[in-house]
C-alpha cells in the first residue's frame, strides 16, 4: 500500500474515532450530558487522537529508517572484488538503485512479469539491454553482484512496505478499539486531549531544535574532515588566502575574517548613528502623523532583497566613491572597495537598529521622562541623561543583532566589495568576505573531498560561531535590561 | 480627629507665593478646570482634595508647567509666581521647573546611583561649582529627606533598588536638591505602605519650613494631618478653600460637607 494511501486510511479511522467516541460518550453518559467528566467532543478527540497520532507517528519514524536498513544489508552483499578500481561502494550502490528502479519500471510497462525480475540472471539474459528497451539507461553491463543486491534490494523495499501498512494498521485499530473501550462517564478524556496537544507542541519545538542541531553536526562533521586534511594552524593564523584546485593551497582564514569585520565596521558605523538618532527622533520629538509615515518607510528598507542593494553598490556607490574620492586622494581606482559595500550595507541594517532602537527608548516608563522635565531638565537633556542610559543596554543589543545581520551578509559584499581577499587598511581597495568565499569554494567543478572545498564548511562553522556569540550576548544584554523595571 | 487642634492651625505667614486667577484647562474639546482663583501661601503646606477626576492633578501641573508637555492640552488664565506671570513668553519653562519642583504619585528614580538621581538637577542646571560642593548638596537632600542615615554606605547602589517608601522619599531629596521655591506632590503616598507614608508625611512638615509645598491627596485624614490650607475640587472647579480647621470642620458648601462625611466619593 502506498504511503499517502496509507495516511489517508489513518486520519479516516482517526475521524471515525471522532465521531464512534462521540457517539459512545453520549450513550454511556444515558442521554445526560452532566454524567460525564468531558464535553462529548473531547471524547471524541481523545479517540481520535489514540487511532491516528501513534500510527503516524510510527509510520513517520519506519519510512525515515527503513532506507538505512536496507542500505546496509544490501551493501554487505557486495564484495570488496565487485567494487572496481576508481569506483566506490558508494557509486556501486547508486547503480544497485538504479538497476532496481530500472526493474520496477520493467514490470510496470509489462516487459518483464514480477516473477521475472525477481528472478532474471544476469549471465543468462541482456539486463542492461532490456532495461534500456522500458527506458532506464545504464551506464555499464550489469554484473551478477549488482543485479542480486537490486533484487534484493526491490524484496526488501517490498517486504519493508508491507510490514509498515500491516504495523500502522494495526496500531490505528487497536488504538481505536482501545480509545473506544476506555470511554466511561468518569474517564477525563478533556485532560487526556490537553495532554496530547501539549505532546503536539512539544513536538513541533523539538524539530525546530532538532534542526538546528542536525545543521551543526553536519557542519561540524564537515569541518573535522577539512581539519584532517589542513592543519588548523595554519587555517585560524594564516594570513594568506590562495585556494588551487591543484593542490598547495593557502587557506588562511584572516584575510577573509579581516575583510568581514571591516566591512561590517564600516557598516556599523552608518547604521548604528542614523539609526539610533532617527529612532530617537521618531520617538521623542516626532509628532504621531509623522510616525505614521516615516516609520513604515524606514522598515521599507529592511524589505529591499539584498541583490537589489548589490547592485545599487556595484553601479552608483562603487563608481561614485571612486571617481570622486578614491581617486582624486590616490586611494587607488577599484569600482568595488569596502568602503561601498560597508556604506551600502550600512543603509541596508538601519532599519534593524532604528526599529529596535525605537521599540526599547518607547518602553521606558513615562515617569521618567517625567520626573526629568519636571526638575527643569530639556528634552535633550532628559534623552542624553536619563533615557538613553535606561535604554542602553537594549539598544546594544539591538546592534548585535544588526552586526550579526551585517556579518552574514553576501550579496552586496560580492557585488559591492568584490572577490579578491586582501589585508588592507584602505577602505577604497577591493576585499572580500568569509560568506563570499564560502559561496565560491562551493560553486562551479568541486571535489567534495579536497581540502579547497570542504574549507568551505570551516568557513562557515566559524561564521556560525561568531553570530551565534554575537547573538549570545545580545540576547544576554536585552535580557538584564528587563529586568530593570518591574 | 481632634478638632480643637485643627481650629489651632494657621498659616505661618500670609505672603503669597503662587497666585492663579480664572485658570481654564482644557485637554482638546473636553474643558478639565474651570475659572480657578487661588492663592498659595509661602511656607505652607496646601491640600488639594476631592473626587478622583475633578482635576487635581491637571491643576498642580499647570503650576510648573507640566501641561507643556501634554500635546492636547491648553491653560488659559494667568497664573504668577512671586508675581511674575508664569506662561509669560519670557518666561523659560525648563528654568521654572527648577523653581517650582514636583514630586509624583508612583516613585519613578532614574535607574542611575542613588547618589547620581540627588545631583542630577544641581548638575544640569549648573548650580555647583565644584564635586565637594556636590557632595555636600546630596548629603544636605538626603538628610533633609530623611534618607541620609539609610543609604549614606550606598550612594552609589542604584535608586531602584531601594523600597518604596525610600524610593518616594529619594524622589523628595531630588526635587529639594534644586533648591526649589515651592514643591507640588501629586499624592506621593498613594503607593506607599503606612509607615512609609507616615515617614513622608512628617517630612512634609519639616519642608514647611523652607518651601511652600502644595499637596495632593485623596485622604481627607491626609490632608487634616499635613495642611494649613485646603481646597476642595468638584468637577474642575474650585469649591471651596481656606484653613484646613475651617474647611473640616464648619466647610461652607454643601458639596464640600458632602464629600468630607463621605457623601460624593
Ligand atoms: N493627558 C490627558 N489627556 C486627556 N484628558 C486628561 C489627561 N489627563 C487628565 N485628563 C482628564 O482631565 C480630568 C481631570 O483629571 P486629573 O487632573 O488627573 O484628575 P485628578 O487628579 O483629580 O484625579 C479627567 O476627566 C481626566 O480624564
Ligand atoms: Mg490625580
Amino acid at each position: 500500500m502506498s504511503v499517502p494511501l496509507l495516511l489517508l486510511i489513518v486520519l479516516a479511522l482517526g475521524l471515525a474515532g471522532f465521531f464512534a467516541g462521540r457517539m459512545r460518550a453520549l450513550s454511556v453518559a444515558g442521554g445526560d450530558l452532566r454524567n460525564l467528566h468531558s464535553l462529548p467532543g473531547f471524547y471524541g478527540w481523545s479517540v481520535a487522537i489514540l487511532a491516528s497520532a501513534p500510527a503516524i507517528l510510527v509510520m513517520v519514524i519506519w519510512i525515515a529508517v527503513q532506507p538505512i536498513v536496507i542500505d546496509r544489508s544490501v551493501s554487505a552483499m557486495i564484495p570488496e572484488t565487485a567494487i572496481s578500481d576508481g569506483s566506490t561502494r558508494d557509486l556501486v550502490m547508486a547503480d544497485v538503485r538504479r538497476i532496481a528502479e530500472g526493474l520496477d519500471q520493467a514490470v510496470a510497462a509489462g516487459a518483464l512479469t514480477p516473477d521475472g525480475a525477481s528472478n532474471i540472471r544476469a549471465g543468462l539474459s541482456d539486463v542492461r539491454g532490456r532495461l534500456a528497451e522500458v527506458g532506464v539507461a545504464l551506464g555499464a553491463n550489469v554484473s551478477s553482484e549488482s543485479l542480486r543486491a537490486a533484487q534484493s534490494y526491490r524484496s526488501g523495499l517490498a517486504a519493508g512496505r508491507l510490514g509498515m501498512t500491516a504495523v500502522v494498521l494495526a496500531l490505528a485499530l487497536g488504538g481505536l478499539g482501545y480509545g473506544l473501550a476506555r470511554i466511561t462517564p468518569r474517564f477525563r478524556a478533556r485532560n487526556t486531549v490537553e495532554l496530547a496537544v501539549r505532546m503536539g507542541l512539544i513536538l513541533c519545538s523539538m524539530i525546530a531544535i532538532a534542526t538546528t542541531v542536525g545543521i551543526v553536526l553536519s557542519m561540524v562533521f564537515e569541518t573535522v574532515n577539512f581539519f584532517g586534511q589542513y592543519p588548523w594552524q595554519d587555517f585560524f593564523f594564516g594570513i594568506e588566502w590562495s585556494p588551487n584546485f591543484r593542490g598547495n593551497s593557502s587557506l588562511g582564514v584572516l584575510p577573509l575574517l579581516w575583510g568581514t569585520m571591516y566591512v561590517s565596521a564600516i557598516a556599523l558605523s552608518v547604521a548604528v548613528p542614523v539609526g539610533l538618532f532617527s529612532a530617537i527622533y521618531l520617538s521623542e520629538y516626532a509628532g504621531p502623523k509623522f510616525r505614521a509615515v516615516v516609520k513604515p518607510a524606514i522598515e521599507v528598507l529592511a524589505g529591499i532583497p539584498t541583490i537589489v542593494y548589490g547592485l545599487f553598490a556595484l553601479i552608483t556607490v562603487g563608481p561614485l566613491l571612486r571617481d570622486y574620492i578614491a581617486q582624486p586622494l590616490g586611494l587607488g581606482d577599484s569600482g568595488s572597495s569596502v568602503m561601498t559595500a560597508g556604506l551600502v550595507m550600512g543603509v541596508m541594517i538601519i532599519p534593524f537598529v532604528s526599529s529596535l532602537s525605537d521599540d526599547i527608548i518607547n518602553a521606558v516608563p513615562q515617569s521618567l521622562r517625567d520626573g526629568s522635565l519636571a526638575l527643569g531638565a530639556t528634552n535633550s537633556e532628559t534623552i542624553r541623561q536619563v533615557i538613553l542610559p535606561a535604554a542602553l543596554p537594549g539598544i546594544v543589543g539591538a546592534v548585535l543583532l544588526a552586526a550579526s545581520r551585517a556579518i552574514g551578509e553576501t550579496m552586496i559584499v560580492v557585488l559591492g566589495a568584490g572577490a579578491a581577499a586582501r589585508m588592507s587598511l584602505n577602505p577604497f581597495e577591493a576585499m572580500t568576505t568569509m560568506t563570499v568565499k564560502i559561496v565560491s569554494q562551493l560553486t562551479g567543478d568541486t571535489d567534495f573531498a579536497a581540502p579547497e572545498t570542504l574549507v568551505a564548511f570551516a568557513l562557515g562553522l566559524t561564521l556560525f560561531v561568531i553570530t551565534l556569540a554575537l547573538n549570545i550576548v545580545a540576547l544576554w544584554i536585552v535580557r538584564t535590561y528587563r529586568e530593570q523595571y518591574e | 480627629m481632634n478638632d480643637m487642634r485643627l481650629m489651632e492651625r494657621s498659616a505661618m505667614t500670609n505672603d503669597v507665593k503662587i497666585s492663579a486667577s480664572q485658570v481654564q484647562v482644557f485637554y482638546g474639546e473636553s474643558h478639565a478646570i474651570k475659572d480657578v482663583n487661588v492663592d498659595i501661601l509661602d511656607k505652607t503646606v496646601t491640600a488639594f482634595i476631592g473626587p478622583s477626576g475633578c482635576g487635581k492633578s491637571t491643576f498642580l501641573r499647570c503650576l510648573n508647567r507640566m501641561n507643556d508637555t501634554i500635546d492636547i492640552c491648553r491653560v488659559e488664565g494667568r497664573i504668577t509666581l512671586d508675581g511674575e506671570d508664569i506662561y509669560d513668553r519670557e518666561v523659560d519653562p525648563v528654568q521654572l521647573r527648577a523653581r517650582v519642583g514636583m514630586v509624583f504619585q508612583k516613585p519613578n528614580p532614574f535607574p542611575k546611583s542613588i547618589y547620581d538621581n540627588v545631583a542630577y538637577g544641581p548638575k544640569i542646571h549648573g548650580q555647583v561649582r565644584s564635586r565637594d560642593e556636590l557632595d555636600e548638596v546630596v548629603e544636605k537632600s538626603l538628610r533633609r529627606a530623611a534618607l541620609w542615615d539609610e543609604v549614606k554606605d550606598r550612594l552609589s547602589a542604584p535608586g531602584t533598588g531601594l523600597s518604596g517608601g525610600q524610593q518616594q522619599r529619594l524622589c523628595i531629596a531630588r526635587a529639594v536638591a534644586t533648591s526649589p521655591e515651592v514643591l507640588l506632590m501629586d499624592e506621593p503616598c498613594s503607593a506607599l505602605d503606612p509607615i512609609a507614608t507616615a515617614q513622608v508625611e512628617e517630612l512634609i512638615d519639616e519642608l514647611r519650613e523652607q518651601f511652600s509645598v502644595v499637596i495632593v491627596t485623596h485622604s481627607m485624614q491626609q490632608a487634616a494631618r499635613v495642611s494649613q490650607r485646603t481646597a476642595f475640587f468638584h468637577l474642575g472647579n474650585l469649591v471651596e478653600y481656606g484653613e484646613t480647621g475651617q474647611i473640616f470642620t464648619n466647610p461652607g458648601d454643601p458639596r464640600t460637607e458632602s464629600y468630607i462625611t463621605g457623601r460624593i466619593g
